[in-house]
């Protein structure tokens, strides 16, 4: 009898350190992910970002089956490699979110929208640090990534937000501009009203982003 | 009770105290690492170092714990440490992972235009933007350390090498007929579109074992297997009409040419020096197939046909006109299929071709038949491992069958050619500062029944962290040119040593290099006519001929380039010096060769427009004088023609019509109208001199060229 109630009290226990576990998780990522969200975005603090990568990164050490905060420390890196101040630097963390990207997508198992949503904004922005000899390679990679997307889950809302920012970016006579970003900008818009990330701590980002650029397509 | 006893004493890990975990992060020279990630593995328990490299923080981990840290472009450090009490003053060194900034590379004669290397000095692009250039990959290459100009004659001159010294390679194949069929006293083109290419390799010699028949130097050409979707472009200009079509699906795409071209319009704008009867009429297509049957693996299967068709009357001192009508007819194929593959996370890789090329000149000189026609087919297969530390060793093999028939003046000269070549060469990185290349080539012709074995040698050594000296050597073979062979089937190989020292410094996207240079030149054909030296380049040497020719080459190279200090502006200087003299073919005694200039300066600029989106390049090209054969001068080739001077540029814009991206092109070639001399013949009685120049002085060229495709989304360099 005793040796049951203690069995049963210890699986109890037990129980609840796991829950206790997923409730730190679940703690540690809300609290980073505020932070991200908390940064400046037209200039975050390279600072502030390199530490709220290594909150992702530590969390994904010691939570090796979920592919989430691999996920968050590569959005992390990805913006490092946008800010950085010399291509050499960007490179070394946009080859780190890579890495990080590609060890997700192993957790993760199947493919993933949001997996493959950041892989597209990793070539976006490996692009962007030296347009003139990247367009082609990293043009192709992106428009990949993009259809991989949308055959995985095509009411992502990032996705169009990426395809119009994109766009956005793409001087006039190349094709692109603020007219024909924002047809993708409205429908990145439409896709966010109907989004609902699976658990607090998904991927929900891009709303702010699509807003303001297209508020700056109506200009 | 005792239960409660229990749950206690299994809670208590999780309430006990926090004790402190600190220390400092370096590099393995001491230097602070602000922003590395340290922590306890398994645990949320860590921080970011600070700006002083130092971290302090608190965990409720017991006894033992492993200590991680990470920072990007170092190693991943991890230590077990004792936490029984704080565990401070903890010293995490971590070692840079080796990237291309911090490894030394192999450099010494490799000039390199590419996309995904870093080292490299040039992109691509260049060679579309560069004026002058006139968007030929040979042009281009022209302009670079090493090479000189020869205005009347095409191919690549490398440091005191023919133009024949020079194979152009295309994914490991070699090119039986890079250029367009050569004409009496005019440079022909490339075939080849540089749109083709992703890269493009130029070696001023010391070049790898894997690479053989090219005494100087060879152009490597690597083509492109990016899948692209552009749909369909068309290109219109002076000279030329073409049609491109790519397609592309997940695993395989196509990409077809064709293209009519007529240069009697753009001829009878721009003043010609040329006598043409009938002005170069073209007309061709190639097709790309490409194929990705398995996760690594790449097929590409190219195939080119050209036709071309013209009639010249061209200068000949020995007649009595001055002159002698030629007619050239041209059919060209080219078929190349390469497959590559690579297993075990690319520890092992495959890299095959086989082609075939075939070309046909119907020639008549003045109603005489000089047909000439080449056929080779070939195969090779490379195989490559790379062991730990980078480690690589590589071998391979190459088998090619060669038919070759001349015609002169109604008699036919037949020749066929089995060679084959074994090579096995190994890259071993001693340390991240230095590297070496070591490889062996054996080589078989079955026309001169003999083998050699030429040894190939580069070591590289990084001085600091921008820069590296390097030393290359090597032996290089190549069977002597056709024409002797048709009347000599006893010779043997040609042969270059050489030696080669290379500085190069690339930091903060400037570039300087200098490489010092000497070649020793042996076994030359030699001709004994026991007759007076006679110029005409297309003579058939009928004299006896050995192998008892011999030379040198020597000289150094710099190259400079500047893409910072001005934005949008891009410029380079290069300048070659070169002395060399040889005893070869009907040379009497040993002296500097005609395609010889001392000097040869270039400077290219380039600058971007962004409000008009408007690239303007300028190129300004100086070449010293050259020898040449004065008939009169008691000493053999002891006349030099004057510098050739000449200013290009070249403008594109790109524009937005109707949707579709047009880009639109301009360029004046030889701005400044110089007369410019390359070199003079004499008649035979040696009283008149005829010079040869340009086949015209001052010339323009516009055209255009469509994407009609919303798709097309194309950079500014692409122009």
């Amino acid at each position: 009898m005793k040796k049951t109630i203690f069995t049963a009290l210890a699986f109890v226990l037990s129980m609840c350190m796991v829950l206790a576990q997923n409730e730190k998780y679940t703690q540690a990522m809300t609290t980073n992910i505020q932070a991200l969200n908390g940064l400046d975005k037209e200039k975050p603090d390279a600072k502030a970002l390199q530490d709220i990568a290594n909150r992702f990164e530590r969390i994904a050490a010691a939570e090796p089956k979920e592919w989430l905060p691999k996920y968050y420390a590569a959005h992390c890196n990805v913006i490092l490699g946008f800010v950085g101040a010399s291509l050499e630097e960007k490179d070394k963390y946009l080859e780190k979110a890579g890495a990080l990207l590609k060890d997700a997508e192993a957790i993760a198992g199947k493919p993933n929208d949001e997996i493959l949503v950041m892989q597209a904004f990793h070539s976006q922005i490996h692009l962007a640090a030296d347009a003139a000899n990247r367009w082609e390679a990293d043009g192709a990679k992106f428009a990949e990534y993009i259809t991989s997307a949308k055959k995985v889950n095509a009411e992502n809302p990032r996705i169009y937000y990426l395809e119009g920012s994109s766009v956005f970016f793409t001087p006039e006579e190349f094709g692109g501009g603020k007219k024909p970003a924002k047809t993708f900008l409205e429908k990145a818009s439409q896709k966010f009203a109907a989004f609902k990330p699976e658990t607090s701590i998904h991927p929900d980002w891009g709303k702010a982003e699509t807003e303001w650029m297209l508020a700056q397509t109506n200009q | 009770m005792k239960l409660f006893f229990y749950l206690l004493l299994l809670i208590s890990p999780l309430c006990s105290a926090q004790k402190t975990v600190s220390g400092k992060v370096t590099d393995k020279k001491g230097n602070a690492l602000p922003g590395a990630n340290v922590f306890l593995k398994g645990t949320y328990d860590g921080t970011t170092t600070d700006a002083n490299g130092s971290f302090s923080f608190q965990t409720s981990e017991t006894d033992t714990a492993t200590l991680a840290a990470t920072y990007v472009g170092y190693e991943a450090f991890e230590k077990k440490i004792g936490i029984k009490d704080n565990a401070t003053d903890l010293s995490v060194k971590v070692e840079e992972l080796a990237n291309e900034l911090n490894t030394v590379v192999i450099t010494a004669g490799a000039f390199e235009a590419s996309d995904e290397k870093r080292m490299a000095m040039l992109k691509p692009l260049d060679i579309v933007t560069t004026a002058g250039a006139a968007a030929d990959i040979t042009g281009a290459m022209q302009f670079l350390p090493g090479a000189q100009r020869v205005g009347e004659q095409e191919g690549l001159f490398v440091r005191g090498g023919s133009g024949q010294e020079t194979k152009v390679v295309i994914d490991g194949m070699i090119v039986q007929n890079p250029f367009f069929s050569s004409l009496p006293d005019v440079q022909s083109r490339g075939r080849f579109n540089p749109f083709m290419f992703k890269g493009t390799s130029f070696s001023t010699g010391g070049y790898s074992a894997q690479y053989g028949q090219a005494l100087s130097s060879v152009l490597l050409l690597n083509t492109t297997d990016k899948v692209s979707n552009n749909g369909l472009g068309i290109s219109l200009n002076l000279a030329n009409a073409g049609l491109n079509y790519d397609y592309a699906t997940k695993n395989q795409s196509i990409s077809a040419v064709a293209y009519y071209g007529n240069l009697k319009p753009l001829f009878s704008l721009v003043k010609q020096n040329v006598d043409w009867l009938q002005e170069p009429e073209f007309k061709g297509s190639s097709l790309t197939y490409r194929l990705r049957p398995t996760k690594n693996g790449v097929l590409k299967v190219y195939g080119m046909y050209s036709a071309s068709d013209l009639s010249m009357n061209s200068r000949a001192p020995a007649s009595d006109s001055g002159q002698m009508k030629l007619d050239l007819e041209n059919k060209n194929s080219f078929v190349t299929s390469t497959y590559t593959d690579s297993w075990k996370d690319g520890r092992w890789s495959l890299n095959s071709g086989f082609s075939y090329s075939r070309n046909n000149d119907n020639t008549t000189l003045d109603g005489f038949n000089f047909d000439r026609f080449d056929e080779r087919t070939q195969g090779r297969v490379v195989l490559s491992r790379l062991l730990s530390g980078n480690n690589t060793i590589l071998f391979g093999a190459e088998a090619h069958a060669i038919r070759l028939k001349n015609g002169v003046a109604g008699k036919l000269y037949n020749l066929k050619d089995r060679y084959t070549a074994a090579f096995i060469e190994s890259e071993i990185y001693i340390t991240r500062e230095l590297a070496g290349r070591i490889g062996l080539r054996a080589e078989y012709s079955s026309i001169l029944r003999d083998v050699n074995l030429a040894p190939r040698l580069s070591f590289a050594y990084k001085t600091g962290k921008y820069s590296q000296v390097s030393l290359a050597a090597g032996q290089f073979y190549q069977n002597p040119d056709y024409k002797y062979l048709y009347t000599n089937k006893n010779l043997d190989y040609e042969r270059a040593d050489h030696l080669i020292l290379n500085y190069q410094i690339i930091k903060n996207q400037r570039t300087f290099r200098a490489e010092a240079f000497y070649k020793n030149y042996a076994q030359l054909v030699r001709e004994f006519t026991g007759q007076k030296f006679d110029a005409d380049p297309y003579r058939f040497p009928w004299g006896r001929t050995n192998n008892g020719g011999e030379g040198y080459a020597r000289g150094f190279d710099f190259f400079w380039r500047d893409q910072k200090t001005i934005k949008n502006f891009d410029y380079w200087i290069t300048y070659s010096f070169v002395d060399s003299e040889r005893l070869f073919q009907q040379f009497q005694e040993s002296t500097t060769p005609t395609f010889i200039s001392n000097h040869n300066i270039s400077l290219i600029a380039k600058k971007w427009f962004q409000k008009i989106t408007t690239n303007v390049s300028m190129t300004y090209a100086f070449t010293s004088g050259r020898p040449y054969y004065n008939p009169n001068n008691e000493q053999f080739l002891g006349d030099k023609t004057a510098p050739v001077h000449n200013v290009n540029i070249q403008a594109s814009k790109l524009q937005n019509v109707l949707g579709n991206l047009v880009i639109f092109y301009a360029s004046v070639d030889n701005i400044l109208n110089t007369k410019n001399v390359f070199t003079y013949r004499y008649t035979p009685d040696g009283k008149t001199r005829y010079a040869v120049g340009p086949q015209s002085y001052r010339s323009f060229f516009v055209g255009m060229q469509i994407m009609l495709s919303k798709k097309a989304k194309v950079s500014k360099d692409d122009i």
